[in-house]
Formats: C-alpha cells, structure tokens, sequence
C-alpha cells in the first residue's frame, strides 16, 4: 500500500520546497520543526485515527482474530490519547492543529472510504493490510520527525515509551496480514 | 554489688537475648525457607526478565509498569491465564511446573518460568 511517509511527509516535503523558493536557510531551519503544542496535536490525531480505523473493523467484520485486534488497537491507542492529553494538561499545551495533523486528517478521509467500500475477506485483507502500513508510517513519524523536535522532555519521554508499543503493533499486524 | 543484683542482671540479660532471638526467628529466618515472591516487572512491551529461575512452589508477581493493559496466559493455549492486567496493577500465581508464557493481547511478549527441582 502506497503510503509509508508519505501521506506523512507531504507536508514538510511541500514546506520545504516553499522555503528553498523563498527563504533564507536559516528560516528554514527554524520553521521546520514541529512545536510541542503542535507535536501534542499529531500525537492524539494519530492515535485517534487508528481507533476510528478499529472501529470501522468493530462494525463490518464477523472474523474474530481481526475483532480481537481491532479492540486491542481501540483500547491501547485510546489509552496513549488518555496519557497524551494528561501530560498536555499538566504542562500547560494545548495542541495545535497544524499541516501534519491536516495531512492525517486528509489520509484518514481517503482510507475510511476505500475501508467502507470493501466486504466480508476483501475487508478484511483491506483493514489489516491498512494497519501494516499505518503503523509503520506513524513508526516513521515518531521516530524521525516527532521525538527529534520534541522539546520537552515528558513529551520526548512519552513518545520514545511509545514506540515499543507501536512495534509490538506492526509486528502483530504482519503475522495476522501474512494469514488473510 | 551483691550476689543477688548480679543474679538477677543476668536473668534480666538472658530474658532479653530470648527474646531477641524468638523474634529475629519469627520474621527473617523462617520464610525464605519457604515459598518466595519474585518479581516481573512488564514494561515497554517485555516481561523483565523474560526468563525466570525460581523454585517448585515459588510465587510470581507481575507489576504492571507499561502504558497499556496486558495479560498473562500459558502459551499457547490459554489453559491458565491472568484477568487483564491494567496499568499499576499486578498478578500473581503460584507454579509447580516450567511453562512458557505470553500476553494474549499483545502476542508478541513471551516469557519462561523455570522450576528448580
Ligand atoms: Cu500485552
């Protein structure tokens, strides 16, 4: 499925090259990095789209391995949304919507209908597959772009405490998408 | 100093070193003779230490240390298995026999209990 970073990525591919045309270097290098309020934002966007994704599977699926993992990814993504908005509060950062956040929003939209459009097997070959390569792009993200501009280092904290939970999730999604 | 006081100091000496001893008894010396407690703290998404020593009889505690809800079942097929371990909580058995384990919510984490016997 075509899209690792780059339903991700577009964005600050799109940023970036607006900063070549334009700006001096060192704007670039200051306005390429996410801030924590809007670092705060991709985090609970993410997690809240791979919830949305289960739920879709709750409502069109009868097979059970795919329900099972589909509560799993409900009620563990749920959970880092909990943590996330928790440590926001207590930090005083509110997240801001931002373009990555847009750019997930427009990926879920796409996904959602191309999920709904699908039945019975093909469904959920779609789904799990869909769920190797969400997982694997959010991966992506949080390593190279999310923990690097993290400032903060409760945030930073909760993002690298993610990331074996986000593992565990791709590596469960690969061994159920090899059975479908 | 009489002969009497002095009885009487070492009666009073030998009461107290009794006493001392029938406690240091009750609460250190007999237990580790018996069942013990250890411990598997899951975090980041592994049983610490995957891999666990103990001896026939032992109890294994797990704390729930991670950021989600885990479980502890006999691998592969579920025969034993905890309720769901939310955040902060903990399970604990008792084993008699070596057996594999893993979190059924999450496959991925795998453990081993050996029994010394
Ligand atoms: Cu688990």
């Amino acid at each position: 499925m075509m899209y690792t970073i780059r339903s991700l990525g577009k964005w600050m591919g799109g940023i970036a090259g607006l900063l070549i045309l334009s700006a001096p270097v060192t704007m670039a290098q200051t306005s390429n990095k996410l801030t924590d309020p809007e670092i705060a934002s991709v985090a609970v966007t993410a997690n809240q789209i791979d919830v949305n994704y289960g739920k879709i599977a709750l409502k069109k699926t009868k097979n059970a391995d795919i329900l099972k993992f589909a509560n799993t990814m409900i009620k563990d993504h749920n959970n880092i949304i909990s943590q996330a908005v928790a440590l926001a509060t207590k930090l005083k950062v509110t997240p801001k919507t931002n373009a990555t956040t847009q750019s997930l929003l427009d990926g879920e939209k796409t996904t959602t209908t191309m999920l709904n459009s699908k039945k019975g097997s093909a469904f959920n070959k779609a789904y799990i597959d869909n769920e190797v390569a969400y997982h694997q792009a959010v991966i992506n993200a949080v390593k190279t772009v999310l923990i690097p501009d993290a400032q903060n280092a409760e945030l930073k904290g909760l993002l690298q405490s993610v990331m074996p939970l986000l593992e565990s999730h791709l590596e469960m999604a690969k061994n159920m998408a090899a059975k479908f | 100093m009489t002969m009497k006081n002095l009885k009487n100091i070492f009666r009073i000496a030998i009461m107290v070193l009794l006493a001392s001893s029938c406690s240091t008894n009750n609460n250190s010396k007999v237990q580790p003779e018996q069942s013990k407690r250890d411990t598997v703290i899951i975090q980041a998404m592994k049983f610490q230490p995957d891999t666990i020593m103990i001896n026939e009889g032992d109890t294994i505690v797990w704390i729930n240390k991670g950021i989600v809800a885990h479980d502890i079942s006999k691998y592969p097929d579920k025969t034993w298995h905890s309720d769901t371990i939310e955040p902060q909580q903990t399970f604990e058995k008792v084993f008699d026999d070596s057996t594999s384990y893993f979190c059924s919510i999450h496959p991925t984490m795998k453990g081993l209990i050996m029994i010394n016997k």
